[in-house]
């Protein structure tokens, strides 16, 4: 077959607002079970590519292939503040018309895979920013898309927290044959977790550089993508995040 | 019944652009009319001896208020919560009940509060103006006969009324509404 292990492919993407050009022909492509960095400047359109890819904003030219269900972690978590964590996870199974005993299964099953099961009878005001960050991600992982779209996950979270969190979406992404589709603007943060990884320009954006990384030891990634970062002499703006540590520091 | 009619206004304005519009124009409207020609109207309406003038110009007064409260949340958050009600199967009606309605809920509150108060001071002018009870009636009583300790005793019972008001009641719903903000 000739799509066999695409789970998705975005074909020259186009697109403007109010006149600006975002999106310059944006390609890229992912496999099922891998885990795609998209890293840029802020400004750069990633979050608008993620929303193409998710259906909620239509390209003005060029074409989104999917194979399977795409589904959106927002920049912002979302979680409605008046429902407990068990009940913001399960809200999708519930539109879904599952069963309760099914739906509890679900949910505590996802909320295990991602450390929130001592969390699931709080409210979203009474947990840490990065419990609330994995209960958006539970949210959406219970639905069991195929394609997992995050976008920016780990805004505000320390690297600890970060670190964990990646390890997670790595884990699930190779054990239960998820792509994972995670947009940063750092390389530091998603590099070494990251299977590929694709170097947005600055606006109107494309693609500046497709890493594979697969064979790649995870320690050794993050120098193979700052050599072609100072090759593109882009090493500093797509580097540490400001007022945080370097990897491995 | 402002309130009411404000959440009703609410959800229609979110319905379609032209009924945006028009609420936003109807708001700006009801912001600008006087008070006093609300009560000069409605006791002519109505009557001096029926009360519902009060009840009517503390809901017009009130209205605006809680309107332009429900109009800053929507358009605050509902474009977001819209796209993630679709991500996860949610329909219409099922929108409306788990995601829009309570996210009202802390923009409502504060506006509550706001327009409770001002509705009551507004209703005791009119029942001043054309009412047959009421603590505005009393203090227009004991004002016409002269009897300035009769006026002193109700304006003491209106303003201990409104603040037990506040602090018993609007100010812990005011609170409580407040974890109710979706944070980023």
């Amino acid at each position: 077959m000739e799509h066999r292990g695409i789970a998705l492919r975005v074909t020259s993407i186009y697109k403007s607002f109010g006149g600006r050009l975002v999106l310059n022909g944006v390609s890229i492509e992912a496999r099922r079970g891998e885990v795609v960095a998209i890293v840029g400047p802020n400004g750069s359109g990633k979050t608008t590519l993620l929303r193409i890819i998710a259906g909620l904003e239509k390209p003005d030219k060029g074409r989104v292939e999917i194979h399977g269900r795409a589904l959106l972690v927002f920049q912002e978590n979302l979680l409605l503040p008046w429902k407990k964590l068990r009940d913001n996870i399960a809200l999708g199974l519930v539109y879904a018309g599952l069963p309760r005993r099914e739906i509890e299964r679900k949910v505590s099953e996802a909320a295990k895979l991602l450390g929130l099961t001592e969390y699931l009878d709080k409210y979203p005001w009474q947990v840490s920013g990065g419990t609330a960050r994995k209960a958006a991600i539970a949210r959406i992982l219970v639905l069991d898309p195929d394609i997992l779209l995050l976008d920016e996950p780990l805004a505000g979270l320390d690297i600890r927290t970060r670190r964990a969190l990646l390890e997670r979406i790595v884990a699930i992404a190779h054990e239960k044959g998820k792509t994972v589709i995670v947009v940063d603007h750092s390389v530091e943060a998603v590099a070494p977790y990251a299977d590929r990884i694709y170097i947005m320009s600055y606006p109107p954006t494309r693609v500046e550089a497709s890493i594979d990384l697969r064979k790649t030891e995870p320690g050794k990634r993050l120098s193979l993508v700052y050599g072609v970062l100072s090759e593109l002499g882009r090493r500093e703006t797509l580097g540490t995040t400001r007022g945080e540590p370097r990897a491995g520091t | 019944m402002g309130f009411g009619v404000a959440l009703l206004l609410g959800l229609l304005y979110t319905l379609h652009p032209v009924l945006r519009e028009a609420i936003r124009a109807l708001n700006t409207v009801l912001q600008s009319i006087s008070v006093l020609i609300w009560i000069v109207v409605l006791v002519m309406v109505f009557g001096v001896l029926s009360p519902l003038p009060p009840i009517l110009v503390a809901s017009l007064v009130a209205l605006p208020i809680v309107l332009a409260a429900v109009v800053a949340g929507l358009d605050s958050s509902s474009r977001k919560l819209a796209e993630l009600a679709t991500m996860l199967g949610a329909n219409k009606l099922q929108y409306y009940r788990d995601f829009l309605l309570p996210s009202l809920a802390p923009s409502l509150a504060g506006a509550t509060r706001s327009a409770l108060g001002a509705a009551l001071r507004i209703s005791v002018v009119a029942e001043a103006f054309g009412s047959s009870g009421g603590i505005g009636y009393m203090i227009a009583n004991y004002y016409n006969l002269a009897e300035p300790r009769g006026v002193f005793a109700w304006g003491t019972i209106l303003v201990v009324v409104m603040i037990l008001l506040d602090k018993l009641l609007l100010e812990p719903l005011e609170k409580r509404a407040a974890r109710w903000s979706i944070e980023a």
